[in-house]
Order: structure tokens, then sequence, then C-alpha cells
């Protein structure tokens, strides 16, 4: 078992160094509920907010979906789902509902049914004739108090799969085509490198050694870079010297699907009714790890304000602590008799409401900086040593062992690393 | 009309498959008091309909009842009069479900459980109140609202949940 001496930035933990810790992680949330796991391409796996090391004025939410994709996996290649809602939701007034929306919805189109290729030829520009499959989105605001919806671009290309060498000479400069600027929002959708790094032989019995497992896999990205007026409370940025709720909001994304499928025989599916959750995230890891098998599909249907009210006694009592003593030895502190309030404060701070939402601060003067979990979380965040090392609680730090992404971040719009070949 | 028929057709399956065990029609008006009304008996009743797919015969027997649970207060889960859970079990047990009570409370008795509680956090609290709100079902998670809370004036040093 490897051992992690990790340096944490999150308030409140001081511990010293570790010779001897205990280690387990899973991820952060790909695969973490048996009715998510069958729907592959609704499935999301991890949020990121920043503010934008670009423009401290903005604010860079990343909304991945669709987990552990190979490069090669061809001839269908990944995409977002045409049948489906993804988005991010916002809370700007800490009571945990949100008010403001970004909702993507996807269709895609073929130029030639009579090929099983993907692309007829070498692509070198995302309107290339070549390229034979695509998928475009729509991007819409939604005022979620009042059911308001505002098109803030449409029929925006998704970046193409990185299918190989042979049919992308220079995928990432195809890629980036799809970056698109329209009133004040830059938006970015298409698979990218995995960001979240771990090691997932945490399933086969907590054996976790260090082993880059994410390491050349893909994921779908939605990135947007917004103006913080636009997501603020009233649209005014908060001054610096406010503490209290408004001075942060609190994000999560989800995944919704038509009530009702329709499979036919004579021709493809059919969808009906009201659009119906199916996958959300805020935190890392709550669902994965906090809430029991027999809650799982229920929190991914359920709200984030009713947290509290649904799983709160999971949150109090995690069993994350008693798993790490009882398989590793771990030493993790026992439950204290008032149970872990720490937790929940760590999930409602400026005096928000708890729940499974990532808050930031958007406060006037805060930089990218300053946006590290549990404030936001930036891309090179090791959520899990920081989160497992929360859960044990006994000053020590513990981790998986990996601790860095394999691809580096960019620094420039959409900041998530290129997607890996189908053929390097 | 043939998608309609096969719409309600659909929709009549679904909910259907909601309680397998489906309650009588014409449910009382005045819910029979429960002979053993503790929170460790609703967690089994809710436990069982898990199982057993009773879930509608839960909400039907349990709303209504009155109630006298002792609670644990957390100051950081019951902000204030509008916005309070307690946790419905002592810590340190495993928690086997999720849900923690939300409570409406009766003229003037939030100020009497901050008044209790004092500086102690957390601080267990025996209550009376109305189970006014059951939600259980297989689709979303189990949440109760107790209403009407009353606070007992006396701290319960030596009660304990039947488990």
């Amino acid at each position: 078992m490897t051992k992690l001496i990790r340096t944490l930035a999150l308030a409140g933990l001081t511990g010293t160094a570790l010779g001897a810790g205990a280690l387990t992680a899973s991820a952060s949330s790909h695969r973490e509920a048996p009715a998510i796991a069958e729907d592959q391409y609704v499935d999301n796996t991890d949020v990121y907010a920043f503010i934008s090391p670009n423009n401290p004025n903005n604010l860079v939410i990343v909304a991945d979906y669709v987990p552990l994709l190979l490069p090669t996996s061809g001839p269908n290649f990944y995409k977002f789902s045409d049948n489906a809602r993804y988005e991010v939701h916002i809370d700007n007034d800490g009571d945990a509902v949100p008010d403001i929306a970004y909702r993507w919805t996807f269709r895609s189109q073929r130029k030639n049914g009579a090929t099983f290729l993907y692309n007829t030829g070498a692509v070198d520009s995302i309107t290339s004739q070549n390229l034979n499959v695509t998928q475009t989105y729509r991007l819409e605001k939604v005022n979620e108090r009042t059911g308001q919806t505002t098109t803030i671009m449409d029929n925006i290309p998704v970046a193409p799969w990185n299918v190989g060498k042979r049919s992308f000479a220079n995928y990432e400069q195809v890629a980036l085509q799809a970056v698109t600027t329209r009133n004040g929002v830059t938006s970015f959708a298409g698979p990218r490198d995995e960001p979240f790094f771990v090691d997932l032989h945490v399933f086969d019995l907590l054996g976790v050694a260090g082993a880059h497992t994410t390491d050349g896999i893909n994921v779908m990205s939605l990135v947007i870079e917004v103006p913080i007026t636009d997501v603020a409370s009233k649209g005014v940025r908060p001054a610096a010297s406010d503490t209290g709720p408004k001075s942060v909001v609190g994000i999560y994304a989800s995944a919704s699907r038509p009530r009702v499928r329709f499979l036919r025989d004579e021709r493809d599916w059919d969808h009906y009714g009201s659009f119906v959750q199916v996958s959300r995230l805020g935190w890392p890891l709550i669902n994965e790890v906090i809430i029991p098998l027999q809650d799982k599909d229920k929190f991914n249907r359920s709200q984030p304000r009713n947290d509290v009210a649904n799983f709160g006694a999971y949150i109090l009592d995690p069993e994350v602590p008693k798993l790490l003593n009882l398989v590793l030895h771990a030493n993790c502190a026992p439950t204290p008799a008032g149970g872990r309030t720490d937790i929940v404060g760590l999930l409602s701070p400026s005096g928000t409401k708890a729940a499974d939402l990532l808050r930031i601060k958007i406060n006037q003067g805060q930089t990218n900086i300053d946006s590290h979990f549990p404030n936001g979380r930036a891309l090179t965040d090791d959520v899990t040593d920081t989160l497992l090392t929360v859960a044990c609680n006994n000053g020590q730090k513990i981790g998986d062992g990996v601790d860095a992404n394999d691809k580096p971040f960019t620094t420039t719009f959409p900041y998530l690393a290129s997607p890996n070949s189908g053929n390097p | 009309m043939h998608r309609t028929l096969i719409l309600l057709a659909a929709a009549t399956c679904a909910c259907g498959k909601a309680d397998r065990a489906p309650s009588p029609s014409g449910a009382p008006a005045a819910t029979p008091p429960l002979a053993h009304a503790t929170q460790a008996d609703l967690a089994r009743d809710v436990a069982d309909a898990e199982r057993l797919g009773t879930w509608s015969d839960v909400s039907r027997r349990w709303q209504g009842q009155t109630v006298r649970w002792t609670v644990t207060h957390h100051r950081a889960l019951c902000g204030s009069a509008d916005d309070c859970h307690v946790a419905a079990f002592p810590i340190q047990r495993p928690a086997r479900q999720g849900w923690m009570p939300q409570l409406q409370f009766a003229a003037g008795q939030y100020d009497a459980l901050t008044g209790l509680c004092g500086s102690q956090d957390p601080c267990e609290v025996a209550i009376e109140a109305t189970l006014s709100k059951l939600e259980v079902s297989p689709e979303l998670p189990t949440s109760v609202q107790l209403s009407n809370v009353q606070i007992s004036p006396t701290h319960p040093r030596t009660q304990t949940a039947r488990r």
C-alpha cells in the first residue's frame, strides 16, 4: 500500500505529515449509481468552477459527462445524447434553489449514410465535408424562477472525436474551431482528455497504489466562460467585504431525459413527456461514497435543496472512515457524538443552506488563484486526497497516490487538455 | 388517438408499479393511532416498503400520527424556524436511512428549542408533533415533515429511541 503525504489547502485541516496512511479513492462520479450506469450518455462525472485565469470578471464552469471513454471507440464514436437536456444550475442567493440554468440540447447530423465511416477523408476544418457525422447544439440561459428561456447561441458545432492521425493531421486546431462566443458567453462542447485523476483500483477491495487509471481516457465536456454579473444575484457582483450567502454561487450539473420512450418496430424510437432528471452532481464523490446503494438512484432524481432532509443522516455519519478503518486499518477518527457537522459546514459556506452544490466565492477581488476546492474547484485540485482526508478526520493527510493529471491543462479556453487520439 | 391510448396505458402501468400492494380505496379520514410509533418503527416500515413495495400503505398509516420522539438538534442544520432539520436517530449508530425530519414549530416553540439547548450542540430534545407529511416512494428519497412541534421542557437524558 502506497503511503502518501499531501499538503492540503482545505481550511481547517492542519495535521502533521503522515508516515503511514490508508488509501482509497473512487472516480468522482463515474458510473456511481446503478440506473445511470445503464445510461452512459447522461452520466455526469465532474463539475469544476473557477474564476477565469484570463479575466477575473468571468467565471468558468466545466461539466463533464459520459465517463471513461476509450479513444479507440469507433465506428460510432462518443457524443452527447440528442434526446437529453444537459444543464448547469446556479443558486445565487444561498437557498440551494437554482436561480439560473445554462441548458445544452444537441442534434446529430450525417452527410452520407451509405458508409460506416465517421469521416470519409482527412479533416482539416470543423466545416470539412469529410466530417461525415457531426453534432450541433443550442445553448440557452434559463431563469429558473420564472421559466423564461433565452437562446445564447444555436447551431454551434460540437468538436469531433479525435479519431486518429490519418483523419486529423492537427486535431486540436480543428477542435478549437468549436470554441464560440455569443452574447458575452464563450462555449465549447466536445471530447477532452479526462481531467479527473484517480486510482480506480479502489474497487478491487480498496487496492489502490497510485495507479494512474484514468490516464489516456476521454470524457465529453461542456465548458462555458460567463461574466460573473450574468450569474450573480440581481446581476451585481458582491463587494469584496460581503461574506453573506449572496457572496457565493452554488453550482450543480444535471442531465434529464424525456419521461417516455417508445421503441418501435418500424422506425427509430420516439420520446414523449416532460424531462426527468436522471443525473446530478455538485461536489465530487458525494453520490459516489456518501450515499449508499439503496439511495443512489434517488439521489440522482432529487434536488439539492432537499439534501439535508433526504440524506442528512448519511452526511452526519459517513461510511467512508469506517470502511477505511475496517479494511485498511487507517486509524480514522470515530464519528464524534455530534456527527460530522464539519462536513455540513463545508457544504454550507457563507451562511448558505447545506446542499450538494459546488460553491465558489464571486466577490470582487476574487481571482483564479483563490479558486480551489472547496471554494470552487480547479482542474488541478486533487479532490480525492482532500475528501479522503476530510472523511478520515484524524489529523493526517491521506490520498490515493495519484496527484496530478497525465496531461497538462491549458491556460486558455477551454482549459482542458486535448483528447487522447484513437490512433496516435 | 392510437398514440393517446398508448400513453394512457403506459401511464397507468407506471402508476401501478409505484405500489405493488395498493392501499384500500376510500381511506378513512382519521388515522388510527399506531401502537408503535417511534422513529425506529417508521424506519422499519420504510425498509419494509423498499422490500415489499408497500409505499402507499406506509404513507397512509403514518401521516397524521402524533409522535413523541427524542431527536438530536444540530445548530448547523436548524438555522431558523423555517429551515430546521433534526437527526431522528442518535449519531454513532450506522445511518441506515438518510432522512432527517423537517420541523414546523408551534407558536413560540422554536425559541423554546433554542433556549433549552443554549450553547449545547448537539442537543437531544424530546418533542411531540404531528407527522404531517411522509414522502415514501420507489422513485424519490424518503422525507419526513413534523408539524405543530412542541418541545418537552426537559432534556431527555434517559430516553432512547427503540431500534
